[in-house]
């Protein structure tokens, strides 16, 4: 994908299929090494689906025969020769902790790597779409870290959706503002 | 033009599965996200790419066949994936705009 952002945005709402009731985007970046974590306390995958998951031509969908999400993830990292991997712990294994984790790093100095893109964009995104869920989204950059963590907000806002107009714009600013102070 | 038709044209075939398949129109590109949304059925799509993500986009986008460029190496097991997967693929040696001229000659 052009941007890294269209990529988490796309891996993390197989989160939230997986009935995720926290999904955590977690953006580290060091030393010219970028990882990203997708983390989630969904229903969790078996090791054959983990195995599967990174071949295109596994998709829990009905409507095409190919999932391209986690594929292109793949390409994106290993084009700068960073790596991915996945670990995961389904109900049935572990009916207390379960779920999946998606680690993947980037070499941002590559010629090939992808901009991350506009993440704030992703992060509303997937509140907009999921209100009833929770995410928890961390960017630690060598400025500093930005956040956002929406059961804190679910703690002051009581019965206000998270899409309500407000709150989304609220969050927009908040998250803007976090990156202006970075820079 | 037939994908098979290639052949007679400086093309050499690595899988053929369908090389009756008919060709309309030629897509050129290596981001596979945007080609996934962008080349259309039947299309010869051209790019550099070799990575198993270029057959499954071939697969969603429905493309006539892959024609890798500038003699891209294709490894064996992914050819083996193709063939199994009924995906044309083809290679030119010649560069991307190259093997786009010699196309823009022979495909309507």
């Amino acid at each position: 994908m052009k941007e890294l952002s269209l990529n988490i945005l796309d891996v993390a709402e197989n989160s939230v299929k997986a009935g995720a009731t926290l999904t955590q985007i977690l953006l580290d970046e060091e030393d010219g090494i970028l990882t990203l974590q997708i983390v989630d306390d969904g229903c969790g995958m078996s090791e054959d689906v983990v195995h599967s998951v990174v071949d295109p031509f596994y998709t829990t969908r009905t409507t095409r025969k190919v999932g391209m999400g986690i594929p292109l993830l793949k390409l994106a990292c290993e084009q700068t020769g960073g790596e991915l991997s996945i670990e995961s712990v389904t109900a049935e294994a572990n009916p207390v902790e379960h779920g999946t984790h998606v680690t993947a790093t980037f070499n941002m100095n590559h010629i090939d790597f992808t901009p991350l893109g506009d993440v704030c964009a992703s992060v509303l995104t997937l509140i907009q779409g999921h209100p009833d869920t929770d995410f928890l989204f961390e960017h630690k950059k060598s400025g500093g870290v930005v956040e956002l963590d929406t059961r804190k907000l679910r703690e002051v806002l009581e019965d206000v959706p998270l899409n309500s107009y407000d709150v989304m714009e609220w969050i927009r600013v908040y998250l803007q503002e976090q990156y202006e102070a970075l820079s | 033009m037939k994908v098979a038709d290639l052949l007679a044209h400086g093309f050499r075939a690595l899988s053929l599965p369908d090389g009756d398949r008919e060709i309309d129109g030629v897509y050129i590109g290596d981001l596979l996200s945007w080609v996934m949304g962008r080349a259309q059925m039947d299309n010869a799509w051209i790019t550099i790419m070799t990575n198993v993500n270029v057959i499954a986009v071939a697969s969603l986008a429905d493309t006539s066949c892959v024609i890798l460029a500038e003699g891209a190496v294709m490894p064996d097991d992914l050819v083996k994936t193709a063939k199994e997967k009924d995906i044309n693929v083809l290679v030119s040696d010649e560069p991307i705009y190259e093997t786009a001229l010699a196309l823009a000659g022979l495909v309507s």
